[in-house]
């Protein structure tokens, strides 16, 4: 039904209620399994380590359990859509951008990955009507990138992982010294 | 030795150049954070803790707690000026601070909702500073069973009060205490649900799981809206000020009726969310130009904003004194105090009586830095919304993922953030609550030892909890909470308010 009304409709609301229910379902349940490798019973010292996070599992798993039954009760009144083709289109434009970042990150070190990323959402930024310029482009990203490693690697000292290139760079001027 | 003397001596703590700039800084980061889409208090807060380990204590609280309080009052600026609220707890405040906005009236809505938002914070500073000590002193009698049954009684409150179904707010709950007993056990030392992973043996922080499920989640969720800012202008004049001041004694009782609401919303789990809604139906319910409310009322600003800061601020109460955060941001805070090698509850009174005054002489003066703050720069911090989303957005991603990959330096809490950041966009859009989650997995460890001692010393046997009065109305009154949505509508049945299914779909 909600299919051939909302055409732009990508999926129920039940179906992702369901989704996540069993997604949380399958938590309980690895969290049960891994506190029964640990013994959930009462050792020499009282309570063994798995005893208290079983019955974490448990609830989560009974919850979850109760959230799908209550999902499969109001089936029709969530028939709703859950997301329209478009929106989704948009979470999804910035999600595997996201997810590309994150992937690439061991690689090229989070300095070169970020500068690369702010640039490409920049560039792929549409609904302007006149797009960025490559020197606004390039401003920003390698600003952006330069005032997070002043603040966290120099004034704070929290030291980011600069990946190959960084460690060229620093190879480069210890050689020069 | 009393409170004030107590108070006097942090302040001489604190009254030093360099804790005055840090204050600035937290509050104008905090602001930031509050304004900025995607970004909001727990995880500025969250974002902000890999930079205090190498600071002491006092300085690393001072500057964690004024980004709450710039965070606070960043929150109302883009919910009168842009509609959008900042912050969950500054929602209300848009019902009649944009309609302000669009009359023209900006400069006074925000000056009333800053000077309110300044009355709730200090009345919650009072209520902490002369609550606390006392508190303390008590909860120094408490022992295991009474310990998990505070504990049990704030996560039931969260269950049974919840706007969200309260099965939902179990699950999350659920997920947090799983993440909290992943890692190392702190009692046998082995190690627990790592599945022979090395990149789990530290355990999931639960810096990571904020980052990920407000930051990237809410950004999901900000892009899926279609995001358009359409702000009023606006300047704020000391005229405007001083002709609003001069009108907000007319509303006090509506001041004193929404900071009693905000302390109480703040002690209890309910926090600065829940608060202010109240404060504001009641406000509406109540007041003598309700007609005008929804269409720009200064009373539905005012009420709101001094409910919304005033239990912000006393969501610090039972964090310091009990070791139970009222709010997602003090949950947050409560792990950076036990990342710093502190005690969070009673015995912090006793040993850390240094860091304790310093902290609530910091929360009066760190209010009334960030109202001078924000006064002074609200125009800035507008135009930072006008700047184009995609610029802004990809920075927070970048900053999201720096701050997640510094709590370890490990890459795989980055891709943790990504896996929780898909998780809060669907959390928020199916009514998870998100806070119960990370109040479990600061909580979680605390709450197993307190549970596993009082089995300890019981043998096994649950009877523990109804051992003796205290700890027996503690537990029953928490079973009390857990039920509350079946009490109350079994109440309602015998008395015959019928009210209709009260099962509607959620279309979100």
């Amino acid at each position: 039904m909600a299919h051939s009304s909302h055409s732009s409709s990508l999926v129920c609301t039940r179906w992702v209620e369901l989704g996540l229910a069993l997604f949380t379902l399958l938590i309980g349940a690895v969290v049960m399994s891994g506190s029964v490798e640990q013994g959930i019973g009462w050792g020499d010292a009282g309570p063994e380590p798995g005893y208290f996070p079983f019955y974490i599992g448990l609830l989560l798993a009974t919850a979850s359990l109760a959230n799908g039954v209550l999902t499969l009760i109001r089936w029709k009144p969530l028939s709703t859509s859950f997301v329209s083709r478009g929106a989704f289109r948009q979470v999804l434009s910035v999600f595997i951008p996201i997810a590309l970042f994150v992937c690439a990150m061991p690689f090229s070190g989070i300095y070169v990955a970020s500068a690369v990323f702010i640039a490409w959402f920049m560039w792929r930024d549409k609904v302007r009507a006149k797009p960025y310029g490559k020197p606004m482009i390039v401003a920003v990203s390698v600003g952006a990138v330069l005032a997070s490693y002043l603040i966290f690697d120099l004034w704070f000292k929290v030291p980011l992982d600069a990946g190959p290139m960084g460690d060229w760079i620093a190879m480069a001027g210890r050689s020069l010294r | 030795m009393s409170e004030f003397d107590s108070l006097l001596q942090g302040m001489n703590l604190i009254l030093t150049p360099g804790h005055i700039g840090l204050m600035v800084v937290g509050v104008l980061l905090g602001i930031l954070v509050g304004v900025l889409p995607g970004l909001g208090a727990p995880n500025g807060v969250a974002l902000l803790l890999p930079i205090t380990f190498t600071m002491s204590p006092v300085s690393a609280i001072i500057l964690l707690s004024c980004m709450y309080w710039g965070a606070l009052f960043g929150g109302s600026i883009t919910s009168i000026l842009f509609n959008i609220p900042g912050e969950p707890s500054s929602v209300a405040t848009t019902f009649d601070g944009y309609p302000m906005a669009r009359e023209g009236r900006a400069a006074e809505a925000l000056t009333a909702a800053f000077s309110s938002a300044l009355i709730g914070a200090l009345a919650g500073v009072l209520l902490l500073t002369f609550l606390s000590t006392r508190i303390a002193e008590f909860a120094m009698t408490f022992s295991s069973p009474e310990f998990f049954a505070v504990y049990l009684l704030a996560f039931c409150t969260f269950i049974g009060m919840s706007k969200n179904p309260p099965l939902k707010t179990v699950v999350a709950m659920m997920i947090g205490f799983a993440m909290a007993a992943v890692g190392m056990d702190t009692v046998s030392g082995n190690l627990r649900l790592t599945f022979d992973q090395p990149a789990l043996m530290t355990g999931i922080s639960f810096e990571v799981a904020v980052i990920g499920l407000f930051g990237i989640g809410e950004i999901l969720c900000t892009v899926e809206e279609g995001l358009v800012f359409r702000g009023e202008h606006a300047r704020i004049t000391p005229m405007v000020i001083l002709r609003t001041w001069a009108k907000l004694p007319r509303y006090w009782f509506t001041i004193l009726r929404s900071t009693v609401v905000g302390c109480w919303m703040g002690v209890t789990p309910g926090g600065p969310t829940a608060a202010s809604f109240m404060s504001y139906s009641i406000a509406r319910r109540f007041s003598k130009n309700r007609d005008n409310f929804g269409k720009g009322e200064i009373e539905g600003v005012i009420a709101p904003e001094t409910a919304d800061h005033a239990a912000g601020t006393s969501a610090l109460l039972p964090m310091l004194t009990l070791g139970i955060p009222g709010s997602a941001t003090a949950a947050v805070m409560l792990g950076g105090l036990m990342i710093w090698g502190l005690h969070p509850g009673p015995t912090l009174f006793a040993e850390q009586h240094d860091f304790v005054w310093g902290l609530i002489a910091s929360m009066y003066l760190g209010n009334v830095v960030s109202l001078l703050v924000v006064l002074a720069t609200v125009p800035l911090f507008a135009s930072i919304l006008r700047i184009p989303f995609s610029i802004i957005a990809p920075i927070i991603i970048m900053v999201c993922a720096i701050g997640a990959y510094s709590v370890h330096n490990s890459m795989f809490d980055v891709l943790l953030m990504l896996g929780f950041g898909a998780l809060g966009y669907l959390f928020k859009k199916l009514g998870y609550p998100i806070a119960p989650l990370v109040l479990a997995a600061v909580l979680g460890d605390k709450a197993e030892d307190a549970f596993r001692q009082s089995m300890l010393f019981s043998d096994g046997h649950l009877g523990i909890f109804w051992s003796n009065p205290l700890v027996g109305s503690l537990t029953t009154a928490a079973l009390l909470m857990l039920f509350w949505p079946l009490i109350s509508a079994g109440i309602k049945t015998a008395f015959g308010w019928r009210n209709r299914h009260p099962i509607k779909p959620k279309t979100l």
